[in-house]
């Protein structure tokens, strides 16, 4: 999908370009504003820095145009750069809708836990990101016990947002003890790290330091721009196009700049505000417009993007959630983003989470990836030999065509309603809403552990800070 | 005199325009008072009711707040002192641990148009800076926005700070963000809780009306 000219994305390019070369960046820390007036970049009194272009060239050429997020078991590697798509949730809500009372609850350690399985289990979700705040931790061991919730829950790339330098460092500390090694973990990573400019145009010190500690480390990250055109960005998509890809090149250049070579996803984040009121519109069409088209800017430098699509500004999983988390994932994945977040579990403008609404949404997931197989045409699909077979007035049931095609012409909906009217009655009329919840309740009943007895018994001798949720 | 083009152009947002006709008044001879109730009050009444009313978006709102500022600014000398008072002075800032400040930039644009006195102490504000700014500042308020649950501890900590510094009765304070409730207001002491910048607005009218 396109929604810009070749001609178009080269004048936003340009002027994102512009912004870094005459506008800057502030750089909030003044050991990396040191090393890059060293290194021979402009740095003002105050605190921005001007990325030039022969600069900024030299730095986005050094970074990776494919790479791989592991899965632990090989299963749902993500191939960036493949041209591929891959969808996952969106992290890290405070409250958690309890479908049952309709109500709202602060989020504990045992939902990051409840939609690890979750995501597990859910074909459509091809990553996990790490889904909650847990606000039964204390912030001392934070961030070893987040993601260890998540690696024992699943074994999908699992990726997180860490509160600090020390955080980073207690996931990899138990990602590298999973993996048997630092090394091992460098070699096929399964975790990374989502860090945040804030926009307009600002790098704080402690991103910049964990960027700096995951690429040393080998742990991909993003540096995820999330401009809100009308409040922190212009009020025109255009413009909130040129600034975020602006944002995202200084991500990418500066992570280059700390660690060349480190696997760094170039992130867009895009929203915008609705104007009458200042709500947050995560759910509005042009919030999926921007999405879209920062995809193309991405794929001008051959980075791989993690974008955004799926989110909604819906309280609940309703007819409002579904249009807008279908309308944005259908045009990110049309316009070939490689990496998809925020697409799965999500309500309430980013701030809640649904259990139920991570099955209706991996549903929405298979419908788009679908769409995305396109049509096979060939010799076989076209089929005139079956129609020759069966001839006029025939039909295709039992014909073996239908049978060698069926399973994979079709994407087989679990939640949407087909049943014929008496039997819908029959079943006591079901809706995806309430399938969703039966599938939810027996799934958590029946999940596993995805660490095995003995990595669970190092582990937690290894790290007595390890609680159970 | 005629009051009606100046009234306009505040309702227009136009600047520059209010700012000429303010001047050109002034110069004129012009009753201060009477450009202040007449020209900037009365137009600000109408852009509230027209807000209220959905004809107006927030951006047009503030622009028209802003018109008046720059008008009252050309007005003050020509006031006796302290005939001119503020609505109030409020101290705002993010609380320590949090860079989030959309809201909180929003809430001190909103609460300077309707004629407090902000000062913005910016993000990531620990309890001993709010501390500082009330015991220099003397405010009648303090609001405090967190848009990060595990940032919201924080608010507690400042309201207990101020107590034991002493201030806690000198101020009302007043609290906002998205996790923010106001239930949590009330669990930690605070005077008010809002969810948005309009209410915001009303609740530090009705503070300062009470203190
Ligand atoms: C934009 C944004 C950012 C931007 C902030 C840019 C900026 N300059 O502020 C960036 C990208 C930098 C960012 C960073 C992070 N963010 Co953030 N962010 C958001 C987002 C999408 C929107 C917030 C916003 O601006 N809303 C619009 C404004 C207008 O609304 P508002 O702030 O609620 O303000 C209104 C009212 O609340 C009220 N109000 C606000 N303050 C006050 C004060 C007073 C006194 C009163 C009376 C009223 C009041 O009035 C305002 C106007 O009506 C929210 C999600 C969301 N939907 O809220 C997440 C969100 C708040 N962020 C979140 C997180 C986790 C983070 C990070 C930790 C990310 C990470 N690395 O993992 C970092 C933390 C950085 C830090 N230390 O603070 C989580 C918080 C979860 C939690 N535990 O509570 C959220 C909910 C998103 C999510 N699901 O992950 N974020």
């Amino acid at each position: 999908m396109k929604l810009l000219s070749e001609e178009q994305i080269e004048t936003v390019d340009r002027t994102a370009r512009r912004i870094l070369d005459e506008v800057g960046v502030k750089v909030l820390d003044e050991n990396v504003r040191d090393r890059l007036a060293a290194a021979g970049v402009p740095v003002q009194a105050d605190e921005r820095v001007r990325l030039e272009g022969p600069w900024l060239d030299a730095r986005l050429q050094e970074a990776p145009c494919r790479f791989t997020l592991f899965s632990r078991d090989g299963k749902n590697d993500i191939a960036l750069g493949s041209g591929r798509c891959h969808f996952g949730n969106g992290g890290r809500v405070f409250q958690i809708l309890d479908m049952a009372t309709q109500g709202f609850r602060p989020t504990l350690l045992r939902d990051v836990a409840n939609t690890a399985a979750l995501v597990d289990r859910l074909e459509f979700i091809r990553f996990y990101i790490i889904a909650c705040q847990a606000h039964d931790l204390s912030p001392a061991h934070y961030h070893r016990n987040d993601f260890y919730q998540a690696f024992a829950r699943t074994t999908k790339h699992v990726m997180g947002g860490v509160d600090s330098l020390e955080g980073a460092r207690q996931m990899h500390a138990l990602a590298a003890r999973i993996a048997g090694g630092e090394d091992t973990l460098r070699e096929k990573p399964f975790v990374s790290v989502i860090t945040n400019p804030i926009s307009p145009l600002t790098l704080d010190g402690e991103s910049l330091r964990i960027l700096e500690f995951c690429g040393r480390k080998g742990i991909p990250a993003t540096c995820a721009p999330a401009p809100i055109s009308g409040a922190t960005a212009p009020a025109t998509l255009a413009g909130t196009l040129a600034q975020l890809h602006a944002e995202a090149l200084a991500g990418v250049a500066l992570a280059q700049f700390l660690v060349p070579g480190t696997p760094v996803l170039y992130g867009a984040v895009a929203s915008t505000m609705d104007l009458r009121t200042m709500n947050l519109a995560i759910g509005s069409v042009e919030t999926a417009m921007i999405n879209t088209c920062s995809v193309d800017l991405a794929h001008r430098y051959g980075l791989p993007i993690y974008a955004s699509a799926g989110i909604t500004d819906a309280m609940l999983p309703d007819i409002q959630a579904g249009f807008e988390k279908g309308v944005s994932n259908l045009m990110l994945g049309m316009a070939g983003a490689d990496f998809i977040h925020l697409a799965a579990g999500m309500l309430d403008s980013g701030n809640s989470i649904a259990l139920e609404q991570y099955v209706i949404d991996n549903e929405i997931l298979g419908m788009t990836e679908r769409i995305l197989r396109g049509i096979r045409v060939s010799d076989g699909t076209l089929a005139l030999e079956a129609i020759a077979r069966v001839g006029p007035g025939g039909n295709y049931v039992t014909d073996e065509h239908t049978v060698e095609n069926m399973f994979e012409e079709f994407f087989y909906p679990t939640l949407a309603v087909r049943e014929q009217y008496d039997r819908w009655t029959e079943l006591g009329s079901p809706t995806p809403q309430t399938k969703a919840h039966d599938w939810v309740e027996d799934t958590l009943r029946r999940s596993e552990l995805r660490l095995d007895a003995a990595l669970v018994e190092d582990l937690r001798n290894r790290f007595p800070e390890i609680v159970d949720p | 005199m005629d009051l009606s083009a100046l009234s306009e152009a505040v309702i227009q947002g136009n600047i520059e325009k209010a700012k000429e006709l303010t001047q050109q008044a002034v110069d004129a001879g012009e009753d201060p008072q009477i450009l202040l109730d007449q020209g900037l009050i009365m137009a600000m009444d109408t852009v509230g009711e027209n807000f209220a009313k959905g004809l107006l978006f927030v951006p047009q709102m503030l622009r028209s707040a802003k018109t008046m500022q720059e008008c009252l600014a050309i007005l003050q000398p020509h006031f006796q002192a302290g005939s001119v008072t503020s609505k109030g002075k409020i101290v705002l800032g993010t609380v320590k641990g949090d860079l989030h400040d959309i809201g909180k930039n929003l809430v001190a644009m909103m609460l300077e148009g309707a004629g407090f006195t902000v000062v913005d102490l910016g993000v990531d504000v620990a309890p001993e800076a709010f501390v500082k700014a009330v015991s220099e500042e003397h405010p009648n308020i303090v609001g405090m926005s967190a848009l990060l649950s595990t940032t919201m501890p924080s608010m507690a900590d400042t309201v207990r700070a101020l107590s034991e510094a002493g201030l806690r009765e000198a101020v009302q304070i007043m609290i906002g963000g998205a996790p923010v409730t106001a239930q949590y207001a009330e669990e930690i002491g605070a005077d008010r809780y809002a969810p948005d910048a309009g209410s915001a607005v009303i609740k530090a009218k009705k503070l300062v009306a009470s203190a």
